[in-house]
């Protein structure tokens, strides 16, 4: 951290995370640059703790992630306090240098009451118009059983388009097929999409501060129900924190079970996407086709796990559910007819044009944009950013397996490589890389299974944590990378701070700028591309 | 003859488009499309003996043996708090219930979990259990529910039956087993359900979620915009009690907080069978209000 010189009080190494607690808040800004710049890191995560009752401020971390090669998370830690009675705290904004950051920024002024000076964006975000003034949910002295009065008359300021011809399309929340509620307003002229905005939150139930109520078994079951269709992600993100604070070592048979289940639910909803976009470029016959073998993977899932949406699977140092030898044919049986039947429809579909050309150039994200808004998973490897959290910080069983068959020869590598810089970003490259990695997740369970471990399910050891000790959990879902930070609380059997960050957080961003090139009735396939989820979102 | 009419409009679009296609011998695919859509069984559940069951596995009902409550942590265990306890004795709200097992493996002399899904009901305390009684209600194939809301429906209404579903901050659980109705296999259309885009041609409300606060006002207004006689089916434990997510700041703690619920139908998510079985007692429903008037 040479430059940085005495503008970092300490810095503390926890696995592979490091801690750089900076010795003045103006410093922010200067020392996430410097980590963006010199180190080639990304901002991942920006987690606030209300730590006036243990340490007399509010902490802020800016998570970043370093790519390239080494497998390390580094945190700017800062802190603020009110300076006198009846003001907010502040820190300065990060906004300039990080597009990304303002959402990040918003979040923490609603649910902590802390001031980004120097935001431009100062509409609320999760608490919406109807919310009154000074309520902050996640900080300590807010009760979570308080109900709020609610505003009435005011309105949220969406951004004006203005000129001539321009018209507002306003849709949802409750929008006309069987998903999740999220306004969007179009700014069109004529089909064309000049702007839009996107306004979410309205599933917002109050995860975090729930969790900061329950033990710590109890808020597993809780990380699974984050976001339905990504449970074991999520509740792999929420173990492996707890197993990281613990420096517990979990059994190898759990790891790879761990795996399995999480490329089983790779699968079915790559699955269920695929078919989604059929459906919207109007090919019901490709939808139903697909739809029959997401079924039959939930019906597997069921099988395994007890539930349909492989609730269960995961516990705090191993997993819940042991695979025999019965079940593990089941698995492999299941997955082959699924990927037979698989690559018949793909390649129907390939030589459908109605279906290719709808696909073919509609919802760019450039790897400018995808950069900038750190956008994760599926998204940003179709626009040509290489990043996969199972290679770029392996956990569980991931080492053990080939994630990917790009890097392991030099000549792959480079291949790949060339492949990544002609992506175009589209719809039709999303598609085409989710149908890459269904096919590569029933190899990698294949794997996995022929090299199952004899061995424990649930580790023997207790559980030995130390109050107030944090830690950050990662997983690839199926959207992308999950970042999670747990901070335990005092009694080591609860948690003083649970701050979830999902893929769909910061992709959420990206469909405002995909569209842009767009008519109004692309609007659905691009969304269906994107494949978000709002409640992984809104929490 | 229609076969062949759609065959000769696929190799038509086909040699149209060519060069959109990567593929060259595209007309060849499109008949051998053709034909393998000819040549697919049917994937519908039919058989209302043998058809889909749950597996073993799955997690369903629970039983609730008449013991007394050996711990007292009882009660703290349910991370939903669906589980009561006095000391003497032992109440289950399976409103609830989020079907995590955990109550089984404490105290399994209590608890048994069966692989049937929990019957949906009209009435929000018949989802409470308590110690001693058991659950005696029989179920009936996926198969002969949908044909019973069949005959139903068109007795009482003379036409499908139009659900509306709203989310009303689910997890997305709910709607992923919503979605699965639509599917081929369960294909609940061929019983005259119907998914409608607008509350305008709903004669069904089917809302999930805890009723969020931020979902609130939609909601309510999602419903005012429904014709009369109007249904609300509460899915998943979330819209029945609030589930895991209770009652806090951000939610309700329930649907039935902000709109009258005629059906619960509890479950974690619940199948599509449960969803099916809640469907029906809904259109009883609707007769019994068309006949109060």
């Amino acid at each position: 951290m040479g430059r940085m010189g005495e503008k970092v009080k300490s810095c503390l190494v926890n696995s592979n995370e490091v801690h750089m607690l900076l010795a003045d808040k103006s410093n922010i800004p200067e020392a996430c640059s410097y980590l963006q710049d010199e180190l080639a890191s990304k901002l991942c995560s920006l987690i606030s703790s209300d730590e006036r009752q243990t340490s007399g401020a509010f902490v802020l971390r800016y998570v970043f992630e370093v790519h390239g090669k080494e497998d390390v998370f580094i945190a700017v830690t800062a802190r603020t306090k009110e300076s006198a009675e009846n003001q907010l705290p502040s820190v300065p904004s990060i906004v300039k240098k990080f597009p990304l950051a303002v959402f990040y920024e918003r979040e923490i002024r609603d649910m902590f009451g802390i001031i980004a000076d120097g935001n431009p964006d100062a509409r609320p975000l999760v608490l919406h118009e109807h919310w009154s003034a000074g309520v902050y949910p996640l900080r300590k002295d807010f009760d979570i059983k308080t109900k709020v009065s609610r505003d009435t008359g005011k309105e949220y300021p969406f951004i004006k388009v203005e000129g001539e011809g321009i018209c507002e399309i306003p849709v949802g929340p409750v929008h006309a097929g069987i998903i999740e509620p999220g306004h969007f307003r179009f700014s069109v002229l004529g089909e064309n999409i000049i702007n839009l905005e996107t306004r979410l939150f309205y599933t917002h139930k109050g995860v975090e501060k729930l969790a900061e109520t329950m033990k710590l078994d109890q808020a597993l079951l809780l990380s699974e129900r984050i976001s339905g269709d990504e449970s074991v992600a999520n509740s792999l993100a929420y173990c492996q924190a707890l197993e990281k604070i613990a420096h517990t070592s979990v059994p190898k048979r759990a790891l790879q079970i761990r795996c399995i289940c999480a490329e089983m639910e790779r699968i079915y909803n790559h699955l269920g996407t695929l078919a989604g976009i059929s459906t919207d470029v109007g090919f019901s016959y490709g939808s139903a086709r697909l739809n029959i073998l997401k079924e039959r993977m939930m019906q597997l899932n069921s099988v395994i796990s007890g539930s349909r949406l492989l609730f269960g699977v995961n516990r705090i140092g191993g997993v819940g559910i042991d695979l025999d030898a019965e079940k593990l044919a089941m698995i492999i049986n299941t997955t082959q007819i699924v990927q037979e039947d698989f690559e018949k429809i793909i390649s129907m579909l390939r030589t459908k044009s109605s279906v290719v050309d709808r696909l073919r150039n509609t919802g760019i994200i450039s790897k400018k944009v995808a950069y900038d808004l750190g956008l994760v998973g599926v998204v940003a490897r179709a626009a040509g950013l290489d990043v996969d959290t199972r290679r770029d910080h392996p956990y569980a069983a991931y080492p053990t397996v080939s994630v990917d068959t790009h890097h392991d020869t030099p000549q792959n590598l480079m291949e790949y490589k060339v492949n990544l810089e002609k992506r175009k970003g589209d719809a039709l490259g999303r598609f085409e890389l989710r149908v890459e990695e269904v096919i590569d997740s029933i190899r990698m369970i294949d794997e996995l299974i022929s090299d199952l471990y004899d061995d424990n399910i649930l580790t023997t050891d207790t559980l030995r944590l130390e109050p107030y000790g944090y830690a950050l959990g990662y997983a690839e879902s199926h959207r992308g990378q999950t970042i999670h930070w747990v901070m335990v609380g005092q009694d080591c059997d609860s948690l003083f701070r649970y701050k979830i960050r999902t893929a769909s957080f910061v992709n959420w961003p990206g469909i405002e700028q995909a569209v842009l090139s767009d008519i109004v009735p692309d609007f659905p396939i691009v969304n269906k591309s994107l494949d978000l989820s709002y409640s992984g979102n809104d929490l | 003859m229609i076969c062949e009419e759609i065959i000769m409009s696929h190799k038509k679009d086909a040699s149209g488009l060519r060069n959109s296609v990567d593929s060259g011998d595209s007309k060849h695919v499109q008949t051998k499309i053709m034909s393998d859509i000819m040549r697919d069984d049917v994937e519908t559940i039919k058989d209302p003996v043998n058809g889909y069951t749950n597996s073993q596995e799955f997690r369903g009902s629970i039983t609730l043996f008449d013991a007394i409550p050996h711990q007292d942590s009882l009660d703290k265990l349910c991370a939903a708090k669906a589980i009561e306890t006095d000391g003497r004795n032992v109440r289950l709200d399976l409103g609830k219930c989020i079907m995590c097992g955990r109550c089984q493996q404490a105290a399994p002399d209590i608890f048994l979990i069966g692989s049937i899904f929990e019957t949906p009901v009209k009435v929000r305390q018949d989802l409470i259990r308590l110690s001693g009684k058991l659950d005696s209600q029989g179920q009936k194939p996926y198969e002969q529910m949908g044909k019973e809301l069949k005959e139903k429906t068109s007795k009482i209404l003379r036409r499908s039956l139009a659900i509306r579903e709203v989310d009303a901050g689910s997890c997305n659980g709910c709607e992923v087993e919503i979605t699965a109705l639509n599917n081929a296999i369960y294909d609940i259309e061929r019983f005259g359900v119907h998914f409608v885009a607008s509350p305008r041609h709903a004669d069904v409300l089917l809302v999930t979620g805890p009723a969020s606060r931020n979902m609130e006002i939609a909601l309510r207004r999602t419903f005012e915009a429904m014709p009369d006689p109007r249904i609300v089916v509460a899915v998943g434990a979330c819209a029945c009690s609030g589930g895991i997510f209770g009652d806090t700041y951000a939610t309700t703690g329930g649907i039935d907080k902000v709109l009258p619920v005629d059906i619960y139908v509890p479950g974690c998510p619940p199948t599509p069978q449960a969803i099916l079985y809640g469907l029906l007692l809904a259109v009883d429903r609707i007769e019994a209000s068309k006949i109060n008037g």
